[in-house]
């Protein structure tokens, strides 16, 4: 893969998954296995030209696959790509202030134990 | 702000070289991080970093060893091709600068690297506001679904 093209992967990526209703369409698909442009409209706010239209984004990125049934497709999440979009996520800011606080207090109970053990 | 970097700093009160071991060692690490972490904390030395548990092992993430300079410095990249070295361009490099002070530690943490992997300096910081409430509620439920997949990203 190019470097365009990697850039353009995880610019469209992150994308994808910065729309709150696609995370909630995810998730629905993530807790009922699958779903169609029907029965996820079923159970969100938005019509289901609308979720068609979020369905047609997070395929491109690899997000959802999409099989024919009938006259409709029915969409799954796609393992791999989720995981990765979670990596990617996992290294952002907010991420960071929970990870240096664990360092402090890992650092800061082997500090304490070091002293006592001195003291003793 | 500067986009395409992460800065945090923090206070530790502990010595240097237990805030060194603590930011450096893969035993430690796996402590605030990631399920496990598989590496030799020399210069040069590449491994991985594997989220979640499961039959399958989890998700592993590439993990090299930039810098190690203690009680002082220590860097990495990760999060490049499996099949590739990390460099600039195709990884996030990690540094961690620690400075004592009175006492204990002063550890500066910066994460750089958005920018030259192609996320979009705006985009990052808008999608990064709207994700930190999106995914509150959306990652714990991810969490135990992504240990059960069999995925080198």
């Amino acid at each position: 893969m190019s470097a365009a093209v990697a850039e353009k992967v995880d610019d469209d990526l992150w994308s994808a998954i910065g729309d709150p209703t696609r995370r909630r369409m995810l998730d629905l698909l993530l807790v009922e296995g699958e779903g169609t442009a029907t029965t996820l409209g079923q159970q969100l706010p938005v019509t289901r030209q609308a979720v068609a239209k979020h369905l047609g984004v997070l395929d491109r990125v690899g997000l959802v696959r999409a099989t024919p049934v009938g006259r409709e497709r029915r969409y799954r999440v796609d393992d791999a790509q989720l995981a990765r979009a979670v990596a990617q996520l996992s290294s952002v800011g907010s991420a960071w202030d929970a990870r240096l606080q664990r360092i402090k207090r890992i650092a800061e109970a082997i500090q304490r134990t070091q002293q006592d053990s001195q003291q003793h | 702000m500067e986009f395409g970097s992460i800065e945090r700093e923090i206070f530790v009160e502990a010595a240097p070289d237990i805030v060194f071991d603590v930011v450096s060692s893969p035993d430690h690490l796996k402590q605030w991080w990631p399920d496990d972490a598989r590496y030799e904390p020399t210069p040069g030395s590449t491994g991985e970093l594997v989220f979640g548990r499961g039959e399958d092992g989890g998700a592993a993430v590439p993990f090299t060893v930039v810098e190690a300079r203690p009680p002082r410095m220590f860097s990495f990249r990760w999060t490049h091709p499996a099949d590739e070295a990390a460099r600039e361009g195709n990884s996030l490099l990690v540094t961690f600068d620690l400075t004592p002070s009175g006492g204990g530690t002063l550890l500066r943490m910066t994460e750089t690297g958005f920018r030259e992997m192609g996320w979009g300096a705006a985009v990052l910081e808008q999608q990064f506001q709207e994700h930190v409430h999106g995914w509150d509620f959306f990652l714990p439920r991810l969490a135990p679904y992504v240990a059960t997949l069999e995925v080198s990203p």
